[in-house]
């Protein structure tokens, strides 16, 4: 299977056309609907919004990415990290692994006030709760991934005594590279949602918090521009992540599923 | 020289195999027949040091099998091609031998996979490649490692027949110029009277050896030899021993 939305050629009118369409309706709202810009601002007053005062939207942007950056990057190690005790340590296998499965029922934004009395306002709390939103999925499909290794395969090195780290270097993980990446593609998205979470909860900057001061204020013009700037930074995430899997998936022979 | 004396494999409370004694010396090739869940996978997992004997003794050329897998003295062919899927037909040939801790012999590997009809096939990934395919790079991978021992675990299970006759064709020559010792694990009779010098009966439960033939064909064994007389008759005595077996 090959990539499921393919942005070549003729293959972007489409969706291009109905992005056209779309701000086109929303103009048509605002013009001729007769809604107040208070409430729904024309496409053209967000657009002048940006361009405005854009070092507002940037550095707010960059105070954003900077706790998805950090907190990602704690989240997806303690992920991977964790994923390998799972799959190797067979005690602590049976021990966490039920309660991984279980915590992932619960909505991890639901933490967030308690981390504000444990670890109070500012950039830790941010950063903790992004790592904590990420790395479940990590945990999860990494370790699904590690036990996806054939049995065969097993005997296969242990019959020219192959030692675990060989196995796991050489056959585990690039037999998991699949399911890290699926991972990763959650974890990226939820870091987003995660930073302007805090940023409601805890933080004085970033994009979360222009909304939040946008809707304070009653400037939908405000909130959308933030937006519009949120929406750029968590595709370029995206992005990023199937790129890299593209590559990687390019160099091993796998196909790119999703 | 492989040596089983009174083996035993039990599972918690079930017997697998039981009291095989057996012993095959260099350069034979042995098939051992029986019908699914006779312990016959079992039996070579002994032989190659994957699974230990809850009684009795297995050993290689005197020593255990696990000092053979140290030295990379056990080439195994499985069922499943056990290839990875992300490195090409060459390099899989390569890494087992480089998990052996052997030097690397990349020529080698190169001219093997030509000698197999690989010719061209080096760099194909196994989604490329057929079934039988496949299975050939397996062998090819066995023997590169430059085992002694080559146990194969129904090899051809999941190929077509035609396959079968060709690979089987194969695998006889290669065994003629290598002269690895080889045992051949196969629930088809054909094919282990075809390939083997000697042919091991299985029965089950608990599994153990029924009867051994010495299989004597004229001339060089090719797929004529399958339609031969000398051929339908050693078929049709082991068939009939592992039917007695049943009565």
């Amino acid at each position: 299977m090959t990539e499921r939305i393919t942005v070549t050629g003729s293959g972007a009118v489409y969706p291009a056309s109905a992005l056209c369409a779309g701000v086109a309706l929303w103009w048509a709202l605002t013009e001729l609907g007769d809604i107040p810009p208070f409430l729904l601002p024309a496409p053209d007053a967000v657009v002048a919004r940006l361009a405005g005062n854009p070092e507002l939207y940037l550095v707010n942007a960059l105070y954003t990415l900077e706790k998805v950056v950090y907190g990602g990057a704690i989240g997806i190690g303690a992920g991977i990290a964790l994923a390998a005790f799972v799959a190797y340590v067979p005690w602590f296998r049976r021990a966490v692994y039920p309660y991984l499965v279980t915590v992932r029922v619960l909505p991890k934004l639901a933490i967030a006030p308690l981390l504000l009395i444990y670890l109070g306002t500012g950039m830790t709390t941010a950063i903790v709760f992004v790592a904590l939103i990420t790395f479940f999925p990590l945990v999860l499909n990494t370790a699904a991934g590690l036990d996806r290794t054939p049995t065969a395969h097993h005997y296969l090195l242990r019959s020219v005594d192959a030692g675990p780290i060989e196995r796991i270097l050489y056959v585990d993980v690039p037999y998991a590279i699949p399911d890290i990446f699926a991972g990763l593609k959650q974890s990226v998205t939820l870091a987003v949602v995660g930073a302007v979470v805090a940023e409601w909860v805890v933080a004085d900057n970033g994009l979360g918090f222009l909304i939040l001061m946008g809707s304070e204020n009653v400037r939908p013009d405000v909130m959308l521009a933030a937006l519009v700037v949120l929406l750029l930074v968590g595709l370029a995430l995206y992005g990023i992540v199937v790129l890299v899997q593209r590559r990687v998936h390019e160099r091993l022979g796998l196909e790119v599923l999703d | 020289m492989i040596d089983l004396e009174n083996v035993d494999v039990a599972f918690d409370d079930f017997t697998a195999v039981a009291n095989v004694d057996l012993g095959i010396d260099d350069g034979e090739f042995v098939t051992v027949v029986g019908p699914s869940g006779c312990g016959k996978t079992t039996l070579l997992r002994a032989i190659g040091g994957l699974q230990e004997p809850t009684a009795g003794r297995v050993t290689i050329d005197d020593r255990a099998p696990s000092v053979a897998q140290e030295v990379g003295d056990i080439g195994f062919v499985f069922q499943q091609h056990t290839l990875l899927p992300w490195k090409s037909a060459l390099e899989n040939v390569v890494f087992l031998r480089k998990m052996a801790d052997k030097p690397p012999d990349r020529e080698g590997a190169h001219a093997l996979l030509e000698t197999m009809g690989l010719d061209g096939f080096e760099d194909a990934r196994p989604a490329a490649l057929s079934g039988g395919m496949k299975q050939r790079v397996a062998i090819a991978r066995a023997i590169h490692l430059g085992a002694d021992v080559l146990l194969m675990d129904e090899p051809f299970g999941e190929l077509d027949e035609i396959t079968r006759d060709e690979l089987g064709v194969e695998i006889r020559s290669l065994w003629r110029r290598e002269r690895k010792t080889i045992v051949f694990v196969t629930h088809s009779v054909p094919e282990a009277v075809f390939l083997g010098d000697r042919c091991v009966v299985m029965r089950d439960q608990p599994g153990r050896i029924e009867a051994t033939f010495d299989i004597d064909l004229p001339g060089p064994r090719d797929t004529e030899s399958l339609g031969s007389q000398a051929f339908q008759e050693q078929v049709a005595a082991v068939r009939q021993t592992l039917h007695e077996s049943y009565d």
